[in-house]
């Protein structure tokens, strides 16, 4: 454990460094742009916080990182407080990119993108398809051995920044004969490969950032294969809950900081703020940020651990995604109808900027994917409390 | 918390959790056998000097047990009044006594039982035959039975607390029976008791702020006992739908249990974290100790009786029967709900901050 007062002056160093860095118009700035604007934004800030030590905080020291989960904890909350931008597109590849690799990949792979990715290399998560969302397990897209390669066919749905990334974590059917979950394969995807095909698809508030991927005799090298063949599903599922901790740590620090303040203003400037029923009700949510914030913290240092309950994650996820959705909802009422002449809201931002009745719509996107929230409940029912299964379960 | 602290937790928890498993009721000498009146005392008062974070593992456990004990008021907030006093000969002696479990007190702490504002429930006036004492205090914890009580009054509008006799003329303790049959509470009158000025007890710094302090653990006491009722009818919850079929299968595998049983967990461990966070807040006397309390009062009891509502749904018609004992949870979590301010109350304590700024 790092020493209290080493742990102070860490955290005087990221205040400072926040003062100085963190640009105080980007929220402005970073409204009504293009996509080329975005993504220069996102590199740029990238390398900001990785000129700092501070952008892959939760990585090995050998490949940059090193920090303690004290420290960055204090990181996420200081990022927060100062209300910085958040890293959208280098999101997959720090995260979910980085640590299937330190669980599964060769060495070769870590040599090949670890350092890639610290250079401004973008990941896309290429799992659900049109007929495998909730089940993610029953994908369809195949890959095919042939000679030194994979051949691949098939569709992925709702790869989130699509359209930008370098590479895809892909998941494909390797054994069409095997039980569903067997015969699944983790590979890693060029995207400027022969046969990728992407097209951006308009969501609920009008942002595209979630993509198609059309794959057509997509070929794969071998050596990109992660883990065994067919041993993909477990590869995946190792590596979704050990990353939910911090990034749901992150999540919750701004929900707590900017988003409960900006609350709070919209309150103050509807005159609303002496009204009992809305102070109970921002009452209400101040009490339930600070519980998400001790769960994720509680999550965080159980994940390092070793001592996280199998369903942890899904309670936070859980609970997180509901939250955000009553809140902003809040918001959207207590907002007015101004809140409805809002009709864009800064990208880089959190998923409370402040552009509520968007905020609101846009709520939907964490309540649906990454589990939604009636398969977390099962989730927890089963491997939290050891609840029975569905009778019909299949895989 | 640091590996030791945490063993002794376990150890702590897992020696309550026998004892109160084997009865419903703990009877005051028991409590006393056990340690637990003396926890928080300090050790050359014949106490353990651990702390209040020791004293919540019990009262959590006494939740789980839906245990009828004095403890709330014998010992929870009676150390915690006396350890805020001034030490002198006399406070130290009741302390011990108190701590050894010789000697039951109650605290007569607020007009109602359920009001946040520290307003004191009682008065002193001095006369020409001595200090007179006029005040009415309901919903005292554990009152009736006590040798002495601890009444929160206010001598020339500084608290002090008085303390005095059972048996003093002028002074009543009137059981007030409540819904809930585990907690034993009462009206305690004082209709011009004379005392003189040695039992009159001053507080050791701000005297505004140690009261505060000691309506913040009774909240958090409240609240401790919430959590450890809730986390008990959630495992009854699961362990009987796994076991009971209609449809031919366990009614935990329909969707509509099972989710309902994921929400109860949800709130559960919300309202663990913001508990915990409490109860280290008053350990560690932190000035931000008002907030947490009235968080963690405010969602762990609110939650609770949701979580126990759950619980004598999901039981079905076996649920709802004398029986099944779910009632005394579901009361119990009722009263916690209402007793040292509502969820409602503690809100309104918090939103002070958003109109005079974050």
């Amino acid at each position: 454990m790092t020493p209290t007062a080493d742990l102070d002056e860490f955290r005087a160093t990221v205040r400072a460094w926040c003062d100085e860095h963190v640009p105080s118009d980007w929220r402005r700035a970073q409204t009504d742009v293009d996509d080329e604007q975005f993504v220069d934004f996102q590199k740029w800030w990238f390398q900001e916080l990785r000129a700092a030590g501070f952008a892959v905080p939760h990585w090995p020291r050998e490949w940059g990182g090193g920090m303690s989960v004290a420290e960055q904890i204090i990181l996420y909350r200081e990022l927060a407080a100062h209300d910085a931008p958040r890293l959208v597109l280098a999101f997959v590849g720090i995260h979910h990119a980085a640590s299937t690799l330190l669980a599964a990949g060769t060495q070769e792979q870590l040599q090949r993108h670890l350092p890639a990715i610290l250079g401004g290399e973008i990941w896309v998560q290429g799992f659900s398809e049109p007929e495998a969302g909730s089940d993610l397990a029953s994908l369809r897209t195949s890959a095919r051995r042939d000679g030194d390669s994979y051949v691949i066919n098939g569709q992925k749905l709702w790869a989130s920044g699509g359209m930008h990334a370098d590479w895809c974590l892909l998941l494909a059917r390797t054994d069409p004969d095997a039980a569903k979950r067997k015969g699944i394969s983790y590979f890693l995807l060029d995207m400027s490969t022969a046969g990728v095909d992407v097209r951006p698809i308009r969501n609920a508030i009008g942002e595209s950032h979630f993509c198609e991927i059309f794959l057509n005799d997509v070929k794969i090298p071998a050596a990109n294969l992660v883990g065994a063949e067919n041993a993909g599903w477990q590869v995946a599922q190792a590596t979704l809950g050990a990353e939910r901790g911090l990034t749901m740590l992150e999540l919750a620090e701004r929900l707590g900081h900017a988003g409960f303040r900006w609350l709070v203003e919209a309150c103050r400037r509807g005159r609303l703020i002496e009204d009992a029923v809305v102070q109970d009700k921002l009452a209400q949510f101040d009490i339930e940020i600070t519980g998400l914030r001790g769960l994720c913290r509680d999550l965080v240092e159980r994940s390092e651990t070793g001592t996280a309950g199998a369903a942890d994650a899904s309670v936070v996820k859980l609970f997180y995604s509901e939250l955000l959705q009553r809140l902003t909802d809040f918001g959207a009422e207590i907002g007015g109808l101004a809140a409805h002449t809002q009709l864009t809201k800064p990208i880089s931002s959190g998923w409370e900027s402040g552009s509520w009745v968007l905020d609101f719509i846009g709520s939907w996107e964490w309540t649906i994917p990454g589990g939604s929230s009636e398969i977390q409940r099962t989730i927890i029912g089963e491997r939290g409390l050891g609840l029975p299964r569905e009778p019909s379960a299949v895989g | 918390m640091s590996g030791k602290f945490k063993e002794f937790h376990d150890e702590l928890r897992s020696v309550a959790s026998d004892l109160l498993a084997k009865d419903a009721a703990v009877d005051w000498p028991l409590l006393a056998e056990a340690g637990w009146t003396g926890l928080e005392a300090p050790e050359n008062l014949g106490g353990a000097g651990a702390g209040f974070g020791e004293v919540a593992v019990v009262l959590q456990e006494m939740g789980r047990a839906a245990t009828r004990s004095a403890y709330i008021g014998g010992t929870v907030l009676s150390v915690g009044t006396l350890i805020a006093l001034q030490p002198s000969a006399t406070r130290d002696a009741l302390l011990s006594d108190v701590a050894t479990g010789a000697v039951r007190t109650a605290v007569a702490l607020s007009r109602d039982g359920q009001d946040v504002d520290p307003s004191a429930p009682f008065r002193i006036e001095s006369s020409s035959a001595g200090l007179r004492i006029t005040g009415r205090s309901e919903f005292v914890p554990d009152a009736d039975g006590a040798d002495r009580l601890l009444l929160l009054a206010n001598a020339a509008d500084v608290p002090v607390v008085v303390v005095a006799t059972a048996q003093a003329s002028g002074l009543s303790v009137t059981p007030q029976p409540v819904v809930d049959e585990t907690r034993r509470l009462s009206v305690v009158v004082a209709d011009g008791v004379m005392v003189d000025e040695s039992s009159v007890w001053r507080f050791d710094g701000d005297p505004g702020t140690r009261v505060r302090r000691l309506l913040d653990r009774a909240a958090v006491a409240v609240a401790c006992d919430s959590v450890g009722l809730a986390e008990a009818m959630l495992s009854a919850t699961v362990s009987y739908a796994a076991v009971r079929h209609q449809f031919g299968r366990p009614i935990g595998s329909f969707q509509a249990v099972k989710h309902a049983c994921a929400d109860m967990l949800v709130r559960i461990s919300v309202a663990r974290q913001l508990v915990s966070a409490a109860v280290e807040a008053i350990a560690d006397d932190r000035t931000d100790a008002a907030t947490a309390a009235s968080m963690a009062k405010s969602y762990a009891t609110a939650a609770a009786v949701d979580v126990v509502g759950k619980a004598m749904q999901l039981h079905g018609g076996i649920g709802y029967t004398w029986e099944s004992g779910i009632h005394v949870y579901l009361k119990r979590a009722a009263l916690n709900r209402s007793l040292f301010g509502s969820p409602a109350a503690h809100r309104k304590q918090l939103a002070q901050r958003y109109s005079q700024g974050t």
